[in-house]
């Protein structure tokens, strides 16, 4: 393309004098799309607190009796500490003394009295960030390994990148984390003096991040790199890239705008569930590496049976699926414009 | 394309302010990095430090480096003074404790006697519903502060506890304790300064997350729990006794025991207690004199059903259960040598332990098998046992003993936590026998004897079993006022005699402790609680 920069300045200018009426209607239209999706939200998330709050009151288990070990503590000091928390009311009273304590902005104590806001506070950035990295890995190496094994179906680099993909998959997480950690955290540093990847903790920045999100990722990357090279091959086969090759259009200009655009829409849906998968499968990756996230909260508190925790942090999960779920039918229409929301 | 540009707006918005959040640094839970500090693993402690509330090694562990016990155990397990100067007593009522001079709080106020007496009171008052309470259900007018659910207490303090003076205090017990000397060195027994009681009376969260210590080391932070990685103390300068040879000490919060030994090989941290069994096996080799393993004073049981149900009544059935488990094998194969097989109730750590006291503790198969046909013993035998922290391995190869050797069923059932299990023996939904364990709460031989075994510990206690024998309680008492050490125990050792001749549990291993230091520390020593002695620790330059 010859560069006209004439047109540089016409395109530009304020929303107001280029938007015409049709626009300003459809912008409306996806404000309230968006505004209803949101709505649509509380229902389920009341809903979850509900079902989850149900589900750790019916672990069987004392959470105060099992604070103190295999030790039997005075029974009336134990009475007395289930009342503090109302352990000694029915299911729907507990529940609603919680709920209730939700819509004023208290999201409850754990049974040590630390407010669990302050617990989630401390620990989603860290969750955050993880997930976050794991899917930027996930969606660079995913997609870059995908679109290489798709240009070269059937030869030799495809068959290796499949060999290799279907290897991450079948190895549980928790091994390729130990694994890891072992040789590139010990014994690397053992035997060499290099520190590049931290064993635990995040005290080192981001660089405390890059072996657990690749542990993380690992499995999800290898489908990702799957589905990228399945449905950019199916795309390179299409009519319209037939077409557009007939046409003499450069090789890259086809593939790269024509075949992968396409081929990204089911990308785009694995990748923004995928987010909520992560965050949600962080509690291994977490304790592997001593992150001090929401998922190594998440385990402690279900096997402490603290309630407030767990409802707290599943909530917020679902809260990050229906996030993810959105923005990955907003960016749907971003790839194919055909595609509208009423 | 036009809604193609609005949706890119809001769509590229949302990235956006998730890729915000992404960059945002998680300061509060970065661990403050204390350049050359000795650091040490923890588990996360269940509590803010809450001296009296806490019964479990990890909050122990932090708060042992804060404060100085009244008494401590020496290498040869004797009892000495600390920051007490003497501990007296005639009659093993009354005890009179006077403490040394030049001891002060961390913001620099002088410890007194009144400081005890405060913390102790607070404690033992059920109002403040504090786990250590029942540590103090031997002293004169616990009662009084102890009235029952939905009865206020009727004192302010407890009648047997009286100020001399500044340095002196008195304790006057309900009845003769022989040992109460040794329950001292317990945390529940640190004192508290006037700071740490609010308005209310209560001890107040802000004095719990950065607690005041009179020992040799001083928080630096207020501890947030659940989101603090790491508790930096730095060394009190004016601390009176031995201080240690450096000035800060780390200890870093690992829910993983496995990630934990990994950053200890690789120089991140220098002490760990309680290695993951995986490291176990190599740790000697990898390690040499890096590696500690020394007897722990805790025992591992299987326990009858006394009082739950029936089958078991007969003691020979008891005895050759006890008889066909195979403890050798189970503590080297099962556990790698991490247990000793029993043989006694009292441990091995404690004066009063005889070696082979325990003759049903000596495997005879065939010997099991002859005794079980004669009693003619329950066809089928129950198991029950919560199958975490590596519990599931030994159950199990206590019912293969039980099933070869006895030629009987062996039902194994799981529970997730014992707490389940105590719940199902009190309302006699279980009737099986069970797995137990005990960690002692001070070092007397007595304290493997009252809290498991006396019928006033079924109700209040860890008498599990539901046993009750007149004998052996009347053994105990006769210890408790024994006026020797001496005759106490052998009034202990008779009362272990009953328990050896009864059953009413079997003690099948003794825990063993092992933990491991870096190459940047020597001198690590662990005392008979399970703490390290910070003051024997040095750096290796």
């Amino acid at each position: 393309m010859t560069a006209r920069p004439h047109q540089v300045p016409l395109r530009r200018g304020p929303p107001a004098i280029r938007e015409t009426p049709a626009e300003l209607y459809e912008r409306l239209v996806l404000g309230r799309y968006i505004i209803r999706r949101l709505l649509q939200a509380i229902p389920v998330l009341l809903g979850a607190t509900l079902l989850i709050y149900a589900v750790v009151f019916a672990l069987p288990g004392d959470p105060i009796a099992s604070m103190y070990g295999e030790k039997r503590m005075d029974p009336d000091i134990i009475r007395i500490v289930r009342e503090q928390y109302h352990l000694n009311d029915p299911f729907i009273v507990q529940y609603w003394h919680y709920i209730s304590g939700v819509f004023q902005g208290d999201l409850g104590t754990t049974f040590a009295k630390v407010p669990v806001s302050e617990i989630i506070a401390g620990k989603f950035q860290v969750t955050l960030n993880l997930g976050l990295t794991a899917l930027l890995m996930e969606a660079v190496i995913g997609v870059g390994l995908g679109f290489y094994a798709a240009l070269r179906r059937g030869r030799a680099q495809d068959t290796m990148v499949l060999a290799a993909t279907l290897l991450l998959i079948s190895i549980p997480t928790l091994v390729t984390g130990f694994v890891l950690q072992l040789l590139l955290g010990v014994r690397l540093r053992q035997g060499t003096g290099i520190e590049i990847f931290p064993i635990s903790g995040v005290s080192d920045g981001w660089r405390s991040y890059l072996l657990p999100a690749f542990v993380l990722a690992g499995t999800s990357i290898a489908y990702l790199t799957r589905l990228t090279r399945t449905s950019l091959a199916e795309t390179l086969r299409a009519d319209y890239i037939r077409t557009a090759v007939a046409k003499g259009m450069p090789r890259r200009r086809v593939v790269g705008r024509h075949a992968l655009r396409n081929a990204l829409i089911p990308l785009v849906t694995y990748l923004g569930a995928d987010l909520g998968t992560l965050m949600g499968g962080a509690v291994i990756t977490e304790t592997i590496f001593n992150l001090p996230g929401i998922g190594q909260e998440l385990f402690r508190s279900v096997y402490e049976r603290q309630q407030p925790v767990v409802v707290g942090i599943v909530t917020l999960l679902v809260l990050v699926y229906i996030l993810a779920n959105l923005i990955v039918d907003l960016l749907y229409a971003v790839l194919d414009p055909r595609i509208r929301y009423e | 394309m036009r809604v193609t540009k609005g949706a890119k707006i809001i769509a590229s918005t949302a990235l956006l302010a998730l890729g915000l959040a992404a960059c945002g640094s998680a300061t509060s839970t970065d661990e403050a990095s204390a350049a050359g500090a000795v650091r040490m693993r923890i588990g996360e402690p269940q509590k803010l430090f809450y001296p009296g509330d806490t019964v479990e090694s990890e909050g122990a562990e932090v708060l042992a480096a804060i404060f100085a016990p009244l008494v401590k155990y020496d290498e040869n397990k004797e009892l000495v003074e600390h920051v007490a100067d003497s501990v007296k007593t005639s009659d093993n009522r009354v005890w009179t404790i006077k403490l040394k001079s030049g001891f002060t709080w961390h913001n620099g106020d002088p410890l007194t006697a009144q400081n005890y007496v405060d913390a102790w009171n607070y404690t033992a008052n059920q109002e403040n519903a504090q786990s250590a309470n029942y540590f103090f259900a031997r002293v004169q007018g616990y009662d009084a502060l102890n009235p029952g659910e939905g009865k206020t207490p009727s004192a302010e303090g407890m009648s047997g506890l009286k100020v001399v003076d500044d340095t002196t205090f008195q304790v006057t017990l309900t009845r003769p304790f022989s040992q109460f000397g040794t329950m001292l060195g317990y945390t529940a027994f640190y004192p508290l300064p006037e700071v740490a009681f609010g308005d209310d009376g209560k001890v107040t969260e802000e004095y719990a997350k950065k607690p005041i210590g009179q020992g040799l080391f001083k928080i630096d932070n207020p501890y947030n729990k659940g989101s603090d990685q790491a508790i930096t103390l730095t060394r009190y300068d004016a601390f009176p006794g031995d201080k240690p040879k450096f000035d800060k000490l780390q200890f870093k919060i690992y829910n993983s025991a496995e990630t934990a030994w990994n950053d200890l090989q690789a120089g991140e941290i220098d002490v760990q207690e309680q290695l993951p069994p995986s490291a176990i096996s190599t740790a000697k080799a990898e390690l040499g004199d890096r590696y500690i393993d020394q007897e722990d004073a805790g025992i591992g049981y299987i326990g009858f059903p006394l009082v739950a149900g029936d089958q078991y009544d007969d003691v020979q059935v008891r005895r050759a259960v006890s008889m066909a488990i195979d403890r050798k094998t189970i503590s080297e194969a099962v556990f790698s040598g991490t247990r000793a097989p029993a043989d006694d109730f009292i441990n091995p750590l404690l004066d009063g332990y005889r070696a082979g006291a325990c003759t049903a503790c000596v495997y005879d198969p065939a010997a099991a098998r002859k005794l079980y046909t004669e009693a003619n013993g329950p066809k089928q035998l129950e198991i029950g046992s919560n199958m975490d922290n590596g519990h599931k391995e030994w159950i199990e190869a206590v019912a293969n003993n039980l099933r070869s050797n006895l030629g009987v069923e062996v039902k194994v059932s799981p529970y997730e936590k014992f707490g389940q299990l105590l719940d199902e023996l009190d309302a006699k939904k279980y009737t099986g026998m069970f797995r137990s364990g005990w960690i002692i709460d001070y070092p007397s031989p007595e304290n493997y004897l009252t809290p498991i075994f006396s019928t006033g510990a079924i109700k209040n206690g860890s008498n599990y079993a539901g046993y009750s024998n007149p004998e052996f309680d009347e053994l105990v008492t006769k210890g408790d006022s024994a006026t020797t050490p001496e005759q106490s125990l052998k009034f202990y050792q008779k009362a272990d005699d009953i328990l050896l001749r009864d059953l009413p549990m079997i003690p099948i291993f003794y825990y063993r402790m092992n933990a491991a230091f870096s190459e940047h520390v020597k001198g690590v020593k662990i005392n008979l609680l399970n703490q390290v002695e910070w003051v024997s620790v040095e750096k290796v330059v």
